[in-house]
C-alpha cells in the first residue's frame, strides 16, 4: 500500500550540488562531449577560414609592402580603397558586381516564368506525356552547368578566340560576340539549369495544395482567373520565394559558366573576378571581393529567413483533396507538350548530343562520314603534340578519375557521417548553447559561395600555422574544404533524420541496458542507414560537378576530372575535354539514379526484408 | 522485488519557471500495480521517465530499495542502462530494423546470456504474450496491439524488477483495449512484477490499478485504491476528474433556500472555522421521484440522453445544471417537473480552497431522519448557526 510521505520541507539544493549533479548526469551522455568536440572542430574548419579572409582584407599581404609603404601584416585600408574607390575599382568590383546581379536577376526572372508554367502543366493538367515529362524536365538540373557552356561554345564559338572553330563558324555562319559569349549565353544556360529546380519546388507546393480550397472558391462562383490569382498563387508564394532566393544565391556564386563564356570578351562576374585576383596574386583584393560575395549571401539568407517567418503564418494543412483532378487543356494539349518537349530538346538532347558529336569529329562542324572517328575516346598514336591516345587510354584521365573518387568520395563519406553526428549532438546535447552554435556554424558555408570559401581556405591553410602544416598542394586541403562546403546539407539532413527518428528507439535501448557504443552501432546507425547513404551520395554528386573549390585549391598533382577537363580546354583539346565532361555527367546521372533507388522504394523494402 | 521511493521529487525543465513535477513523495511497494493518473501535462510521464533514468531530477530523491539512483543532494545519478527498470513507451519505440525476435532478445544479448538460454527465454516470453508466430516479422508488419505486446515482451525478457508503462492502452481500439487490459492483469499476476503506469484515462486507471495516484499541475493530489479515490476524493479536482458523467457541483449560496435547508444539518457537523463553498453529488446518487416532500428539491428535466443501456438526464435547479445517470429507462419526458432527492450521505462538501471537508462523524446517515421528517430543527439544535455561518459570506 502506498503512503503519502510527510512532505518535509527540504532545503533547495545549492548551486554547487546542482552543478555536481548535472555533471553526474552529463557523464552518462556522450552527446555532450561529442557536441563540444564537433563545435571546436567546425569553429576551426569553417569559422576560422571565413574570419581569416575577412581579416586578410585589412592587413598588408606579402609582396605588397612597397605599394602600401607598410610592413607585411600591418593594418591597412589599401585593399578596401583600391577595390571600392580607386580608378580601377570599376574593373575590379563594380562592373563585375553589376554583371553578377544582372545575371542573377535575368536567370531568376526567366527560369521562374518558364518553370512555373511547366510545373503547372506537369502537375495540374492533362498535358500529353505528362508522366514522362515529370522526369525528363528535371534532367538538366542533374548535369553540371558547364556541360551546357561547353556545348554552347562547341556550336557558337567564333574567331574572337583561337583554337578550333565553332560549328556555325565552320559552316560559314559568323556568330556575333554577343551571341557567342557574355551575358546572353550565360543567362540562357543558367535558365536551362535552374528551371528544373523551379519545377521541383513549385510542383511540390502545387501537389500539396489542398484542392478543397480551390473547390470552395469555385462553389462560391469564382472564375478560374480569380482562383488562380487570389487562391493558388498566394498559397504557393512561399515556395515561389524560396525558389527565387535559392536560384539567386546559386547564381551569385556561379563560376564555371562565366569562366568559359565570359572570359573571351572580358565579361567578369564577382566569382571570376575573385579568381582573376587570386591568379594575379592580389590576395588582399581577392579578400575584399570574397567579403562582398559573402555580404550578398548573408543578405539573401536574411531575406529568406524573414520570408519563411511570414510564410509560416499561412501554413496550409494538407487535406485529402483529390489531387488527380486535372485541368483539361483541350486543343492546347499538344502545343503544351510541344513547349515542354522544346525545353527537353534544348536543355538535354541538344547539349548532350552536341558534346558527344564533338568528341567523335576531327574537324568541328563538318558532317561528312570520314570526319567521324572514335580516336578521341579509344585511339592511340594520334598525331597531336601531347595526348597522343584517346581519353579512355590516357593514364592522366584515369589518374584524375581516381583522384576524383578518392577526394570527393572520402570527403562525402566524412561529411555524411559528420552530418549524422552533428544531428545526434544537436538533438541530444544537454547544453543549449553548444547545440545551437553547432547548428549555426555548420550552416555558415551556405552563405559563402564556393569560390569565396575556397579563397578563404587558401588564406588560412596555404601557410603553416601553429601545429598545422601548410596544406596547399595536398589532397587533404581539398578534402577538408569539400567537407566544410558540404556541411550545410549534411548537417541539415542529419538533424532532420535524427528529429524524425526521435529519442525513443535509443531510450528503449538504454532501458534494455545498452551502452553508448552499442546504441550507436546497433540502433542509430542501422536505422539511419538510408539517410546516411543519401547524405553521402548527394555531396558526392555535387562534389563531382563542382568547379570552384578545385580550380583554386587543386594543383596538377591533385587533378580531378573537372580541373582536368578545364585544362584540356585551355590547351584546345576540345574533343578530349568534352569527352571528360560527358563522363562526369554520366557519373552524376548514375549517382542521382542511385539516390532515388535508395531513398525511394528501395529503402522501405530493405527494411522489410 | 524492489520498492520504489520518491522523496520530494521535483523537475523543472529548462526555461520553465513552473516545475513540471512539484515535491512529489510516494512509495511504490513490491508487487504493487500503481497508476499515475492525471490530465495531460500534469507531470506524470515526467515522473515515469525520471524513475527510468531518461530524465534527471531538479531536486529530491529517487531510491530503488535502499539504493539512491538519482539525488541532487548526494550528487548521484545512475544511468538508465544500469537501473534494471523496464519501460514500455507510449508509441512502443520498437526498432524498425530488427525482427520481433531480435527486438525481444536485444537486452539478453547485451547481458551476454548464452544462446541456448536466450532462445528459451525469448520463446517463453513471446509465447506468454502470444506473439511467437510473428517472431520473424518486422515491427512495421504488425498491428498496434501486436506491436505493443512486442514492446512488453522486449522488456519482460530481461525480467526487470519494475515495469513502467506509458499510457499502455491509449493507442488501442476498443476491443483491443479490453483484451490488453486482461493481458496486463494476467501478467501482473504471473510475473509478480511491480508495475507503475501512466494514464490520463480514468477507465484505464480504475480497471487496471490497485492503487491510483492522482496528479494535477505537477502535484500529487491523492493516493488510494480506486474505490477510495471515487468515494472519498480529497479535493474538488479529484472529485471532478474521476467519474463519468462528471460529479455535480452546486455552489452554495444563501439564495438557494431549499438546498441550504436540506444541507444545513449536515453542514452543522463541520469542524469549527471551516466553511463549505461547494456541494457535490455523483450523478448516480441522485434519486428522482414524482412525490415531493420536505427532503426533495424540485427540478426540471431539460434533456434525456440515451447512452446505450443507460441514460443521462440533465436537470436544472435554478441556474445550476445537474446530471443524473440511471440504468433504468426514465419514465419522464423532457420539460417535466420532477423531485430530486439527494441522500445526505452522498453529499460532498468542498471549502474555498477546494479541499474536501471531513465531517465530524463521517458516514453517519441522517437520511432516515430526513425522510421521516423527525429531524430536529437544525436551527434549534444548533443555535449558533442561525445565520448559517457554515456558508462563507460572500
Amino acid at each position: 500500500m502506498s503512503t503519502l510521505l510527510n512532505a518535509t520541507e527540504q532545503k533547495k539544493p545549492n548551486l554547487w550540488r546542482r552543478a555536481r549533479h548535472s555533471f553526474a548526469v552529463a557523464r552518462h551522455e556522450p552527446a555532450n562531449l561529442m557536441g563540444l568536440v564537433l563545435a571546436i572542430f567546425f569553429a576551426y574548419l569553417i569559422l576560422a577560414p571565413v574570419l581569416s579572409i575577412l581579416v586578410d582584407s585589412f592587413i598588408v599581404q606579402s609582396g605588397d609592402e612597397v605599394r602600401t609603404h607598410q610592413d607585411e601584416g600591418s593594418f591597412t585600408l589599401y585593399y578596401i580603397v583600391r577595390t571600392l574607390f580607386s580608378r580601377i575599382s570599376e574593373i575590379l568590383l563594380w562592373q563585375p558586381l553589376y554583371n553578377t546581379l544582372a545575371i542573377a536577376a535575368g536567370t531568376v526572372m526567366f527560369s521562374m516564368s518558364i518553370g512555373v508554367v511547366l510545373a503547372w502543366l506537369v502537375n495540374r493538367t492533362n498535358m500529353a506525356g505528362r508522366a514522362w515529362f515529370a522526369t525528363a524536365l528535371i534532367v538538366p538540373f542533374m548535369l553540371p552547368t558547364w556541360t551546357f557552356a561547353l556545348a554552347w561554345t562547341t556550336i557558337f564559338k567564333n574567331r574572337t578566340v583561337g583554337g578550333q572553330p565553332g560549328w556555325l563558324e565552320s559552316l560559314g555562319i559568323t556568330t556575333s560576340n554577343s551571341v557567342a559569349y557574355g551575358y546572353f549565353p550565360i543567362v540562357f544556360i543558367l535558365v536551362l539549369h535552374y528551371t528544373p529546380l523551379v519545377i521541383l519546388i513549385v510542383g511540390n507546393a502545387l501537389r500539396r495544395l489542398d484542392t478543397q480550397m480551390e473547390d470552395s472558391a469555385r462553389v462560391l462562383g469564382a472564375p478560374s482567373r480569380v482562383i488562380t490569382f487570389s487562391i493558388v498563387l498566394p498559397l504557393i508564394r512561399p515556395a515561389l520565394m524560396s525558389a527565387v532566393l535559392l536560384i539567386f544565391a546559386d547564381c551569385i556564386g556561379e563560376f564555371a559558366v562565366p569562366y568559359i563564356l565570359g572570359l573571351p570578351v572580358r565579361y567578369d562576374t564577382l566569382a571570376t573576378g575573385l579568381y582573376r585576383a587570386l591568379d594575379t596574386r592580389q590576395n588582399g583584393v581577392a579578400a575584399v571581393i570574397a567579403g562582398v560575395i559573402m555580404i550578398i549571401g548573408v543578405m539573401t539568407l536574411l531575406i529568406d529567413v524573414r520570408m519563411m517567418k511570414e510564410a509560416r503564418r499561412f501554413v496550409t494543412v494538407g487535406g485529402k483533396g483529390n489531387m488527380d483532378r486535372l485541368r483539361k487543356l483541350g486543343r492546347m494539349r499538344i502545343p503544351a507538350s510541344g513547349f515542354a518537349g522544346a525545353f527537353v530538346l534544348i536543355g538535354v538532347v541538344l547539349p548532350l548530343l552536341t558534346l558527344f558529336l564533338s568528341t567523335i569529329m576531327i574537324l568541328p562542324g563538318r558532317f561528312t562520314l570520314e570526319n567521324f572517328t572514335f580516336d578521341y575516346w579509344i585511339g592511340s598514336n594520334l598525331d597531336t603534340v601531347a595526348l597522343r591516345n584517346g581519353i579512355l587510354l590516357t593514364p592522366e584521365f584515369w589518374q584524375a578519375a581516381w583522384n576524383t573518387i578518392v577526394i570527393v568520395g572520402s570527403s562525402s563519406i566524412i561529411s555524411g557521417v559528420l552530418g549524422l553526428l552533428v544531428g545526434y549532438a544537436v538533438l541530444r546535447c544537454s547544453f543549449k548553447s553548444v547545440s545551437s552554435f553547432l547548428r549555426q556554424i555548420t550552416f555558415l558555408p551556405y552563405l559563402v559561395p564556393g569560390i569565396a570559401f575556397a579563397a578563404a581556405f587558401l588564406s588560412l591553410f596555404a601557410v603553416a600555422r601553429g601545429p598545422i602544416p601548410a596544406l596547399y598542394g595536398t589532397p587533404l586541403i581539398l578534402i577538408i574544404a569539400l567537407v566544410a562546403e558540404k556541411m550545410p546539407f549534411a548537417s541539415r539532413s542529419g538533424i532532420a533524420a535524427m528529429t524524425q527518428l526521435g529519442k525513443e528507439p535509443e531510450e528503449a535501448a538504454r532501458i534494455a541496458g545498452a551502452n553508448w557504443l552499442s546504441r550507436m552501432g546497433k540502433i542509430i546507425i542501422p536505422i539511419q542507414a538510408g539517410p546516411l547513404a543519401t547524405g553521402i551520395l548527394l555531396p558526392f554528386i555535387s562534389g563531382i560537378k563542382g568547379v570552384s573549390l578545385f580550380i583554386i585549391l587543386a594543383i596538377p598533382s591533385t587533378d580531378v576530372l573537372t580541373t582536368y577537363s578545364l585544362r584540356l580546354l585551355d590547351y584546345n583539346y576540345d574533343q578530349a575535354a568534352n569527352a571528360v565532361v560527358l563522363m562526369i555527367a554520366l557519373i552524376a546521372w548514375l549517382g542521382t539514379v542511385l539516390i532515388q533507388k535508395i531513398s525511394g522504394t528501395g529503402l522501405a523494402q530493405g527494411l522489410e526484408n | 522485488m524492489p520498492t520504489i521511493t520518491l522523496t520530494n521529487l521535483t523537475k523543472c525543465y529548462d526555461g520553465n519557471t513552473e516545475p513540471s513535477v512539484d515535491q512529489v513523495s510516494l512509495t511504490v511497494e513490491d508487487g504493487e500495480f500503481m497508476c499515475l493518473l492525471g490530465p495531460s501535462g500534469c507531470g506524470k510521464t515526467t515522473i515515469l521517465r525520471m524513475i527510468a533514468g531518461i530524465e534527471h531530477s531538479t531536486s529530491g530523491e529517487i531510491a530503488v530499495d535502499d539504493l539512491v539512483v538519482d539525488s541532487v543532494h548526494q550528487s548521484c545519478f545512475i544511468p538508465p542502462e544500469k537501473r534494471r527498470i523496464g519501460l514500455v513507451f507510449q508509441n512502443y519505440a520498437l526498432w524498425p530494423h530488427m525482427t520481433v525476435e531480435r527486438n525481444v532478445d536485444f537486452g539478453l544479448r547485451l547481458q551476454k546470456v548464452p544462446a541456448q538460454e536466450r532462445k528459451e527465454r525469448c520463446v517463453d516470453v513471446m509465447s506468454k504474450l502470444r506473439i511467437l508466430e510473428y517472431a520473424d516479422r518486422y515491427p512495421s508488419q504488425l498491428s498496434g496491439g501486436q506491436q505493443q505486446r512486442v514492446a512488453l515482451a522486449r522488456m519482460l525478457a530481461v525480467n526487470p524488477g519494475v515495469l513502467l508503462l506509458d499510457e499502455p492502452l491509449s493507442n488501442l481500439d476498443a476491443t483491443l483495449r479490453l483484451e490488453m487490459r486482461a493481458e496486463l492483469r494476467r501478467l501482473h499476476q504471473t510475473f509478480g512484477t511491480t508495475i507503475i503506469f501512466v494514464s490520463h484515462d480514468q477507465w484505464e486507471a480504475m480497471t487496471l490499478a490497485n492503487t491510483i495516484a492522482v496528479m494535477n499541475k505537477g502535484q500529487l493530489q491523492q493516493i488510494g485504491t480506486p474505490d477510495e479515490i471515487y468515494a472519498e476524493p480529497s479535493n474538488r479536482f479529484v472529485a471532478e476528474f474521476i467519474g463519468n458523467p462528471k460529479i455535480n457541483l452546486i455552489k452554495l449560496k444563501e439564495s438557494n433556500d431549499e438546498l441550504m435547508n436540506l444541507a444545513s444539518h449536515i453542514l452543522a457537523r463541520l469542524p469549527e472555522s471551516k466553511f463549505a463553498d461547494v456541494c457535490a453529488i455523483r450523478p448516480e446518487e441522485i434519486i428522482l421521484t414524482d412525490t415531493a416532500n420536505a427532503n426533495t428539491l424540485p427540478m426540471n428535466i431539460e434533456n434525456i440522453m440515451p447512452t446505450g443501456g443507460s441514460w443521462v438526464i440533465e436537470l436544472s435547479l435554478d441556474e445550476d445544471r445537474l446530471f443524473h445517470s440511471t440504468q433504468s429507462r426514465p419514465k419522464w419526458r423532457e420539460g417535466e417537473q420532477i423531485n430530486a432527492y439527494l441522500p445526505t450521505h452522498s453529499l460532498h462538501f468542498f471549502d474555498h480552497d477546494e479541499k474536501r471537508l471531513v465531517l465530524s462523524e463521517t458516514h453517519l446517515d441522517y437520511s432516515h431522519l430526513l425522510l421521516s421528517s423527525a429531524l430536529p430543527n437544525p436551527k434549534k439544535a444548533n443555535p449558533k448557526n442561525t445565520n448559517q455561518p457554515f456558508v462563507k459570506q460572500a
